[in-house]
C-alpha cells in the first residue's frame, strides 16, 4: 500500500465525510422514516424502531462508502443533501399531520 | 487516495479497529461479565446468597414500602439545578411505582418516580429506588454496591461516564466501528472459508496471531454483528433523538391518540382515589395468560399516577421462556381493580424489534445458551486482542530498524487494555472482601472505595506496563506480559481464596449444597488463574528463543 | 432431563458436523490421514453429511426450546462447534479419524 498519497488532511477529511455525512443521512432517514410510516398508519414506535434499524445500517454502509468511494466531494453532498432533504420532508409531513 | 477498493477497507479495519479496539475490548469484556452480572452481585454481597423469589405480595409487603420510599441525598442534588427554588423536603406525588423481578435475582429492585414541583421542565421526575429481601421486606444496607449490576454492567455500556452521556456515545461509536471492522474483515480475507478451521500455533507469531484473530472472528461472526448491532438499536433513541428534537409535536400528538384509544389515561385527574387490591389484580392477570395458554410469573409490576382517579396497574409477563422481554401486559383501574385493556398481540415490527433487543438483554431462563454467550464474548475479546498482538508483531521490527516507537506505545496500551484490565477487576473483587462493611468516618462510602480500587488499579497497571515495555523499541517481547500473566494467577486465586476467609463459603459447600451463582464465580477466576499461569510460562519460553527471521512473504497482502 | 439430552446431543451433532465439513477439504484431510488424497465421493459425502448433521442439530435445538431461542442456541453451537474443530485439529487431529473410520488404512 503506498502511504505516500495518503495524507492526514485527506484521511480527516474521508473521516468528516464518513461521520458528519453519515449522521446527517442517518438522522434524514429516521425522521422521514417515523413521519413517513406513521402518517402510512403504521403504529409510531414501530415506525421510530423500524427507522432506527434501518437507519443504523445505512450509517454503517455510508461510512463504509464514504472511504471507499473516488468521488468524495459527491458523496459528501449526497449525504448531507440528502439527511437535510429528508428532515424537511420529515417536517413538513408533521405539519399536515399535528 | 487508496489504490482500490480492498486497500480502502483494509486501512480502515486496521488504524479505526486499531483506535476504538482498546475501547471495545472493555465493552466486550465488561459485557461477557454481565451475562453473569446477578451472580457476581451474590459474590459481591454475600447478605443475599439466597435462592430467588417470586413477586411477593404488593398489598402485604411492597406497599408500605413503596409509601414509605423517598428520593435520597444524591438524586436530590441532581434534581436541585432543574428546579426553580428549593426542593420540597418530602415528595408527596408519585408518577409511578415500580417492581421488577428475574429467575436469576434473588432481591427485588423497586423504584418509585415522583412529580417534581417547581421543575422547569414539567415532565422532570426524581427517582427513589430500594433494594429489598423479598422473603421479609428488610431493605438491603445502602452501602452494599451491586459490583455486577451496578458497575460492570453499566461500565460496558457506557464506561460509567455519564456527563452528558459521553459514555454512552464513545461506546456507540465504537459499536458502529465493530460492524465496520467485521464488514471490513470478511472483505479483507480472502480465504474465508477455505481458512475456517484453520489454526497454526508452530507459526510464527505474526501467522499465528492472525489464524487465532481470523478464527474467532468469522467462527462468532452472527453473534459478534448481531451484539454490536442490537447494541446499537437498544440506544439508538439517545443517538438519533430525532422524537424528541424535531419530531416532538408528532410524538406528543401520538401519546394523547394512544391514551385515548387504550384508554390509559396521559395525565393525572387531580382527584384523590384510594387503591384497591393489587394482589387481586395480579392473579387476574396471570388467569388471563394461562387461559391463553401461556401461563407465567410476573416479570414487572407498575403503576401509574399513584393514588389518583386516573390511576392504572400494569402487570407484565416475565420474558423467561422466549427471547422477547417482560410482555402480554394487562392493565387495571387503580381504584376499583377493573379492566382496562390487554394487550393485544405484537405487530411484525414490534416482534423483530423485540427479538433483537431481548437478544442483547437476556432476561430468557437457559443456562447452556447463557454460557454459549460467555463463549462468544470471549472469542470477542479475543479477536480485537489477537488483532492489537498482529499489529505490534508486524510492525516492532520495522519500527525498532526506523527508531521510531509507534510499535512500542501501542503494546503498552494493548497491555493496560488487556491485562490491565483483568487486574483491575480482580483488584476490586479483592478489595470488595477486604474492606470493612461500614467505612470509618471520614472515608468514602464502601461501595465508592471499590470503584477507587477498580480504577486506580487499572492505572497501576497502565504505569507497568509502560515501564515494561520498552524491549518492544528494540523489536523484542515486552516483559509486561508475562508479569501481569502472573499477576492475574495470583489475584484469580487470591479472590477466591478471600472469599472463603470472609464468608466461610468454599467450593466444596457452594458445589455441594449447589449454590453455583458463587460456586460459578469462584471457578471461573480459578480456571482464569490456571489459564493465566500457562500463558506466562509460554511467554517465558518464547522469551529465551530467539527473535524469528522476518518473513517478507507473510507480511505481503496486508495494510 | 430429557431437554439436557436433546441439548447435548444438538451440540455434539454441530460439533460432528463441522468435523466433516472440516475433513472434506483438503489441508485437513490430509491433517487427520496423512498423504493419502481424498477421493472425490469420500468428499462429496462428507460434505452432505456435515450439512445433514447441522440441520439434525438444528431441529435438536428446537424440539428443546422456543424457536427464538433455538434459533440463537443453534448459531452459537456453530460458533462453539468451529472452534472446537479447529483446536483440534490443531493439537489432537488423530482424535478426527474417528469421523472417517470408514475410509480405510492411511497410506504413509
Amino acid at each position: 500500500m503506498t502511504a505516500s498519497t495518503l495524507t492526514p488532511r485527506h484521511i480527516a477529511s474521508r473521516t468528516a465525510v464518513a461521520l458528519l455525512g453519515g449522521y446527517a443521512f442517518t438522522w434524514g432517514i429516521v425522521a422521514l422514516g417515523v413521519a413517513g410510516l406513521y402518517a402510512a398508519g403504521m403504529e409510531f414506535h414501530d415506525a421510530e424502531h423500524l427507522s432506527y434499524i434501518i437507519g443504523l445500517l445505512v450509517f454503517l454502509t455510508a461510512f463504509l462508502v464514504a472511504f471507499a468511494t473516488r468521488a468524495l466531494g459527491r458523496t459528501a453532498l449526497v449525504l448531507v443533501g440528502g439527511g437535510a432533504l429528508m428532515s424537511a420532508v420529515a417536517w413538513w409531513l408533521q405539519s399536515l399531520l399535528v | 487516495m487508496f489504490p482500490n477498493f480492498r486497500h480502502s477497507m483494509a486501512w480502515l479495519h486496521t488504524w479505526f479497529g486499531l483506535a476504538l479496539g482498546m475501547v471495545l475490548m472493555v465493552v466486550f469484556f465488561f459485557g461477557t461479565l454481565s451475562v453473569f452480572d446477578r451472580e457476581i452481585d451474590r459474590w459481591a454481597i454475600p447478605d443475599t446468597r439466597y435462592e430467588p423469589q417470586p413477586m411477593p405480595s404488593f398489598d402485604k409487603m411492597l406497599r408500605p414500602i413503596f409509601e414509605d420510599m423517598q428520593p435520597d441525598a444524591a438524586a436530590r442534588a441532581m434534581t436541585a439545578p432543574l428546579v426553580d427554588g428549593p426542593l420540597p423536603a418530602h415528595f408527596d406525588t408519585p408518577r409511578s411505582w415500580g417492581a421488577y423481578t428475574t429467575h436469576r435475582d434473588p432481591v427485588l429492585l423497586l423504584f418509585a418516580g415522583y412529580e417534581v414541583p417547581g421543575a422547569k421542565d414539567h415532565e422532570t421526575a426524581i427517582w427513589a429506588n430500594r433494594t429489598v429481601d423479598p422473603r421479609s421486606g428488610v431493605a438491603l444496607p445502602t452501602d452494599r454496591l451491586k459490583v455486577g449490576s451496578e458497575f460492570f454492567y453499566p461500565l460496558h455500556y457506557s464506561l460509567t461516564l455519564d456527563w452528558k452521556n459521553v459514555g454512552y456515545w464513545i461506546v456507540g461509536f465504537s459499536a458502529l466501528m465493530m460492524l465496520m471492522a467485521l464488514v471490513t474483515g470478511v472483505i479483507m480475507h480472502r480465504k474465508i472459508f477455505r481458512e475456517l478451521f484453520t489454526f497454526r500455533p508452530k507459526k510464527n507469531t505474526q501467522r499465528s496471531m492472525l489464524d487465532l484473530h481470523n478464527l474467532t472472528g468469522v467462527a462468532a461472526l452472527p453473534f459478534h454483528f448481531f451484539f454490536a448491532f442490537t447494541g446499537l438499536v437498544i440506544f439508538a433513541y439517545i443517538y438519533f433523538p430525532v422524537t424528541h428534537t424535531q419530531l416532538t409535536p408528532l410524538h406528543d400528538h401520538h401519546e394523547m391518540m394512544e391514551a385515548k384509544e387504550t384508554g390509559l389515561p396521559h395525565d393525572r385527574a387531580g382527584v384523590p382515589a384510594p387503591l384497591a387490591s393489587v394482589d387481586a389484580m395480579v392473579l387476574e392477570a396471570q388467569r388471563r395468560w394461562a387461559a391463553k395458554g401461556m401461563a407465567g410469573d410476573v416479570g414487572y409490576l407498575n403503576l401509574t399516577h399513584v393514588g389518583d382517579a386516573n390511576g392504572y396497574v400494569s402487570v407484565y409477563r416475565a420474558g423467561t421462556d422466549r427471547v422477547q422481554l417482560a410482555g402480554e401486559g394487562i392493565h387495571f383501574k387503580a381504584s376499583t381493580g377493573e379492566l382496562l385493556r390487554e394487550d393485544p398481540p405484537p405487530t411484525v415490527v414490534a416482534r423483530i424489534n423485540e427479538f433483537l433487543t431481548g437478544l442483547h438483554l437476556q432476561h430468557f431462563k437457559h443456562w447452556l445458551l447463557r454460557w454459549f454467550y460467555v463463549l462468544g464474548g470471549l472469542a470477542g475479546c479475543a479477536c480485537i486482542a489477537t488483532g492489537l498482538f498482529f499489529f505490534v508483531e508486524k510492525r516492532k521490527r520495522q519500527h525498532a530498524k526506523a527508531g521510531t516507537s509507534g510499535a512500542r506505545v501501542v503494546d503498552a496500551l494493548a497491555v493496560t487494555v488487556v491485562t490491565g484490565m483483568l487486574v483491575a477487576t480482580l483488584c476490586m473483587l479483592i478489595a470488595n472482601r477486604l474492606l470493612p462493611d461500614t467505612m470509618p468516618d471520614g472515608w468514602a462510602p464502601r461501595g465508592l472505595m471499590e470503584k477507587y480500587f477498580f480504577w486506580g488499579a487499572w492505572v497501576v497497571a497502565g504505569l507497568h506496563a509502560w515501564l515494561r515495555t520498552a524491549q518492544v523499541a528494540e523489536g523484542r517481547l515486552a516483559p509486561a506480559w508475562r508479569e501481569q500473566c502472573l499477576a492475574i494467577a495470583a489475584l484469580a486465586v487470591a479472590a477466591p481464596v478471600l472469599n472463603w476467609i470472609t464468608t466461610g463459603d468454599h467450593l466444596l459447600r457452594t458445589i455441594g449444597s449447589g449454590y453455583w451463582p458463587v460456586a460459578g464465580a469462584d471457578l471461573f477466576m480459578l480456571t482464569g488463574a490456571v489459564l493465566a499461569a500457562l500463558a506466562a510460562r509460554r511467554l517465558q519460553r518464547k522469551a529465551r528463543s530467539p527473535v524469528a527471521v522476518k518473513n517478507p512473504a507473510l507480511e505481503a497482502g496486508h495494510a | 432431563m430429557h431437554d439436557a439430552v436433546s441439548l447435548l446431543l444438538a451440540v455434539l451433532a454441530c460439533v460432528i458436523g463441522m468435523g466433516w465439513l472440516a475433513l472434506s477439504m483438503d489441508v485437513h484431510w490430509k491433517q487427520v490421514r496423512g498423504n493419502t488424497p481424498c477421493a472425490p465421493a469420500t468428499v462429496s459425502t462428507l460434505r452432505l453429511a456435515g450439512a445433514a448433521a447441522l440441520l439434525a442439530s438444528l431441529l435438536l435445538c428446537l424440539s428443546v426450546d422456543s424457536p427464538s431461542i433455538a434459533t440463537l442456541v443453534w448459531f452459537m453451537a456453530l460458533a462453539g462447534s468451529t472452534m472446537a474443530i479447529a483446536f483440534t485439529l490443531t493439537w489432537r487431529a488423530s482424535t478426527l479419524k474417528m469421523l472417517v473410520f470408514w475410509t480405510g488404512q492411511d497410506a504413509r
